[in-house]
């Protein structure tokens, strides 16, 4: 007789391979030491994992690398506190603990056939991340592809290995930008709502995802009311603090709303039906 | 015109520049008065005085930093808001004392242990009247009387201060002290007779049922750390959230020692105690200590500086170099 | 439903010998002036007359339980890292005997969210199964009772196993499931129609004691109505210090936080009681904290009991009017006056 399923039990993983991406990010792939398990494993992009430092605690980030590429799952992690502080100790071969999949995803299916914006800053690039690359391994599923991320300077941007390639290509458009002016720096400068007002992407057929702090989200939101975008057609993710990520322990709702299972991903629209309490 | 009448007066006076006065009201049943934050002249009619009064407003004084409130105290709530003051944690600019001089307040727990003895519940009181020395509490139709003597709180029985040490407007008769000097602290003395081993069964027997929800630590006005306590900090992380005995008796100590010169034995923690824990007999015993040494109270002199919270070359009660 | 049946007073200690002999029985009994349910000593002699301070909770939701145990390790040749953990999700066959109808129907607030479909709790659910309640009606009530007003009453069987009423010279004892049904065979326990009448009216004059509860039936609405008005909330929470008595002693309240604890390469991961009413429940790890003040979180607490909780769950009240929070309140901060309060408010 097999147990049943136990979900505060993580899944032993082993760490493949780190990279330190910004001074405080640092990108985990990592890879469950049950092989059928890892072989077995599925998710929805937007999904996030409770990742383990066991003896130190767990915390949540998102599953950054898309369902469409299942070497490993990437988890990029900014260091915050105790158990980030923890995480950013690992290097290649330790083993930490992984709970997932755990969340809601992003509304995939509604985003079909149509044109994408996507909005990132700083670690928030991390969720939109899975999505992006999803869509570009399923480029013919979607309309025009546009990126925006930004970060506060060129040292701060995470996933520079893989700018090159995004700004390369010539079926999505991507820009970057940085607050302000640094050397070298060949691309945007400006903060991240008014570059994407001066990009002025139409909003007839679009849907517009972002992800950043809090500040951001705020004029971004209000950038893309100016440019025409309905409520429904915004899609953002939220953040409260967790522990069971499962819809027990009781700590992340916002009145009827656990973000840990009904979440992270809302929709504008979604959002303005909740109380006011992010 | 009474206490109470005279206190309304003051109150209604200056409340117009007040953020709110805080004092005590009627609260669920006979048995128990609340906290009342008065904010519009329709509330001062609620304010009550008397015996049931047993919380200490000055908990919620450092709260309203930067805002000027009232508070109405009893000679014990004022020592805290003195100590609050010597600790420069309020703003002296900031609070209005009202008081009034004290007759005691009831100790519920043994308004409970009286009613049980009589076959009665307290959770049945319809009735308190409390007349010069006897209190009488009506329960499920009985009126059973008991000694003020009996049913006080244990600091009425030793109090030196039931007049407050500092007020902005202190009404009517001063209530005559009850003893010349303080009479023994009986948890102490019981505590002192016991073996350290004993001594230790005692906590443990007692902190077994503990639930651990801080209530002794949040209803202390001289707590200070609160939302960022050691309890549940993992950064210190001293204590962790297992479930057992000496997890709790160390927070408890620790506790105690934060508030060694700086409590003024208002006696909250031990009331506010959902489980009856005796927790107020370890800040006792450090203030005695504190008291040996220093020759030192808490909160009776606003310019005072508590002894822990200074330093002198050579203490004149601890000779380090005579030994 | 079976007969009822009756055990004199006396022949309890009979009973509860027996229950012991199987099962880790948990009595409420008085321990320095609170009632507490420890493990049954003949030597102590249970308190069944008031309600305990601290309700059963701890019997199935233990206030810090093991999680799993964690070790780290080398192994083989070149040394490679290892990572072992180990859960225990078994629970002690535990008779919770002689709790009031509300510490035992705690857990049918509990059962929704600890038993759901998506994910199933094992610990709980191990605790649960292996859990019965023999539960004691009340025969007197108290005034901060007020369990009228949420669906339930004085006896109340729902959430227990065996209903016990106070009848002169004894109990009448009626097993409510199946699983309570196979506690009754012992031979204390005897015929007892001929007392039912009087268990019945006991019940009755309990319940008509509490009176008339008012309408609370809008409380949801009303309550989400005044999520923003902070002014409300300052008023209700002006009181209260952000102790966490209420939370704890209350047989409906379930939240927990997760904390790992270990020295050197081994350890383990427990969760212990937490609650909404605290500063760090909600603190993220950036400073940033949506509730950030005490009126904050008691909307939260009177919230997720009377509005959140309900609108998920059926119209189910997440709380069982057993009146401990008002109680054990060191400031007497009373669930039942908010709830009105903000009923009268949302009328305008
Ligand atoms: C849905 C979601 C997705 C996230 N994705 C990412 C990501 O991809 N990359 C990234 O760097 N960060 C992400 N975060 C934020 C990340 O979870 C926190 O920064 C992290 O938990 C801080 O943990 P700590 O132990 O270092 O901090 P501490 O301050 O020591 O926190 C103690 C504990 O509180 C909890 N906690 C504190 N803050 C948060 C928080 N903001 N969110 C959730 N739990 C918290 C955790 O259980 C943590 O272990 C995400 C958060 C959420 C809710
Ligand atoms: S200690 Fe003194 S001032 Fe305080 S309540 Fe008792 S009698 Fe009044
Ligand atoms: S108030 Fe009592 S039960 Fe609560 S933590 Fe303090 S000692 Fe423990
Ligand atoms: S018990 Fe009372 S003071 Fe403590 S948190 Fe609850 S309502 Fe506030
Ligand atoms: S909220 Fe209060 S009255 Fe309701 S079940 Fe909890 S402790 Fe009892
Ligand atoms: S009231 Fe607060 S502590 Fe209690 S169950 Fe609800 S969210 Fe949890
Ligand atoms: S993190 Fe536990 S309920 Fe959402």
């Amino acid at each position: 007789m097999t147990d049943p399923f136990n979900p505060y039990l993580p899944e032993v993983a082993t760490i493949l391979e780190t990279v330190q991406e910004t001074h405080n990010i640092k990108t985990f792939r990592v890879r469950f030491d049950d092989e059928a398990k890892m072989k077995a494993f599925t998710f929805e992009p937007g999904q996030v994992g409770q990742l383990s430092a066991p003896g130190i605690g767990e915390s949540t980030f998102v599953i950054n690398s898309p369902p469409t590429r299942m070497d490993y799952l990437q988890f990029s992690v900014m260091r915050a506190g105790e158990v980030t502080a923890k995480l950013h100790t690992l290097t290649a071969g330790d083993k930490v603990g992984v709970r997932a999949p755990l969340g809601n995803s992003f509304p995939v299916a509604d985003m079909k056939g149509k044109d994408i914006v996507f909005v990132g800053g700083g670690i928030g690039m991390a969720p939109l991340r899975t999505l992006f690359l999803y869509m570009l391994d399923n480029r013919a599923d979607f309309g025009k592809i546009r990126l925006l991320y930004g970060a506060r300077s060129p040292q701060d941007m995470a996933f520079s290995a893989e700018l090159p390639e995004w700004t390369g290509r010539s079926d999505i458009e991507t820009t970057l930008t940085i607050d302000r002016e640094a050397e070298g720096w060949q691309h945007k400068v400006g903060l991240i709502p008014n570059v994407l007002l001066e990009m002025a992407p139409a909003a007839d057929n679009c849907v517009a995802i972002t992800c950043g702090p809090p500040i951001m989200i705020k004029f971004t939101l209000e950038a893309l009311k100016k440019l025409g975008f309905a409520d429904e057609q915004i899609v953002t993710t939220l953040e409260k603090r967790m522990k069971c990520g499962i819809g027990i322990c009781g700590r992340c709702n916002i009145g009827t709303s656990y973000v840990c299972v009904d979440g992270p991903v809302y929709t504008y629209a979604q959002l303005k039906q909740l109380p006011n309490e992010l | 015109m009474s206490r109470l009448d005279a206190l309304k007066t003051r109150i209604k006076e200056a409340l117009p520049g007040l953020e709110c006065v805080i004092g005590w009201q009627k609260g669920y049943d006979a048995l128990h008065n609340t906290p009342l934050f008065i904010r519009g002249e329709a509330d001062v009619d609620k304010l009550e005085w008397g015996a049931l009064n047993v919380h200490n407003p000055a908990v919620y004084l450092p709260s309203f930093a930067g805002k000027k409130v009232g508070v109405v105290v009893k000679g014990c709530d004022s020592r805290s808001v003195v100590e609050l003051l010597q600790e420069k944690l309020i703003d002296r600019d900031n609070v209005v004392i009202f008081s009034a001089g004290c007759d005691g307040v009831v100790d519920i727990a043994k308004v409970r242990a009286k009613l049980a003895a009589a076959g009665l519940n307290a959770g049945n009181a319809e009735k308190v009247a409390v007349d010069g020395k006897t209190v009488t509490v009506t329960a499920a139709g009985k009126a059973v009387s008991m000694p003020m003597a009996e049913v006080a709180a244990d600091k009425c029985l030793r109090c030196q201060f039931p007049n407050a040490v500092l007020a902005d407007a202190f009404v009517g008769d001063p209530a005559p002290q009850v003893q010349a000097a303080p009479a023994a602290d009986a948890d102490l003395a019981a505590l002192d007779a016991m073996s350290v081993p004993e001594r230790m069964a005692f906590w443990r027997y007692h902190m077994d049922r503990c639930i651990r929800c801080y209530a002794c630590r949040n209803a202390c006005p001289m707590c200070v750390c609160r939302d960022h306590c050691i309890a549940q900090s993992r950064e210190p992380h001293w204590l962790s959230q297992e479930d057992s005995v000496t997890e709790k008796l160390m927070f408890q100590v620790v506790h105690a020692m934060h508030l060694a010169g700086r409590c003024t034995e208002c006696g909250e923690c031990q009331r506010a105690c959902p489980m009856d824990i005796p927790v107020l007999a370890l800040k006792k015993h450090l203030n005695r200590t504190i008291h040996d040494l220093f020759d030192y109270q808490a909160g009776v002199d606003v310019a005072a500086i508590p002894p822990l919270l200074q330093f002198k070359l050579e203490e004149d009660n601890i000779k380090e170099r005579s030994w | 439903m079976a007969a009822v049946k009756y055990i004199p007073r006396e022949k309890l200690p009979e009973w509860l010998k027996a229950l012991a002999a199987q099962s880790r029985v948990l009595v409420p009994v008085e321990e320095g002036g609170s009632v507490v349910f420890r493990q049954y000593d003949p030597a102590r002699a249970p308190v069944f007359g008031s309600d305990a301070t601290a309700p059963p909770k701890g019997a199935v939701f233990p206030a810090c339980q093991e999680l799993f145990s964690y070790a780290y390790g080398k192994e083989g040749e070149d040394n490679a890292p290892t990572l072992k953990l180990d859960p225990k999700t078994e629970a002690q066959p535990t008779v919770v005997f002689g709790s009031k109808p509300c510490g035992a129907r705690g857990f049918l607030i509990f059962d929704r969210v600890y038993m759901g479909k998506k994910f199933p709790d094992p610990y709980y659910i191990a605790a649960r199964e292996a859990t019965v309640f023999v539960t004691m009606a009340c025969a007197t009530v108290e005034n901060t009772c007020f369990c009228h007003w949420v669906g339930s009453g004085p006896a109340d069987a729902a959430g227990s196993d065996v209903l016990l009423t106070p009848v002169e010279g004894g109990y009448t004892v009626e097993a409510v499931s199946e699983k309570g049904a196979k506690f009754l065979d012992n031979p204390a326990l005897t015929d007892g129609a001929a007392k039912a009448a009087e268990a019945e009216a006991v019940k009755k004059a309990s319940r008509d004691a509490l009176g008339e509860a008012p309408d609370i039936a809008s409380s949801p609405a009303a309550l989400l109505s005044l999520f923003d008005d902070m002014e409300f909330w300052r008023d209700q929470s002006d009181k209260c210090v952000s102790c966490g008595a209420c939370t704890y002693l209350c047989p409906t309240c379930y939240c927990f936080s997760i904390t790992d604890e270990g020295t050197g390469t081994a350890g383990r991961r427990m969760r212990s009681w937490d609650a909404c009413m605290h500063f760090q429940f909600t603190l993220e790890a950036s400073g940033h904290n949506p509730r950030p003040t005490k009126a904050h979180r008691l909307k939260n607490r009177v919230g997720h009991k009377f509005s959140y909780y309900p609108t998920l769950h059926d119209g189910l009240i997440a709380c069982c009017g057993c009146g401990r929070c008002v109680k054990s309140c060191p400031v007497s901060v009373d669930i039942r006056e908010i709830v009105q309060n903000a009923v009268a408010k949302a009328k305008g």
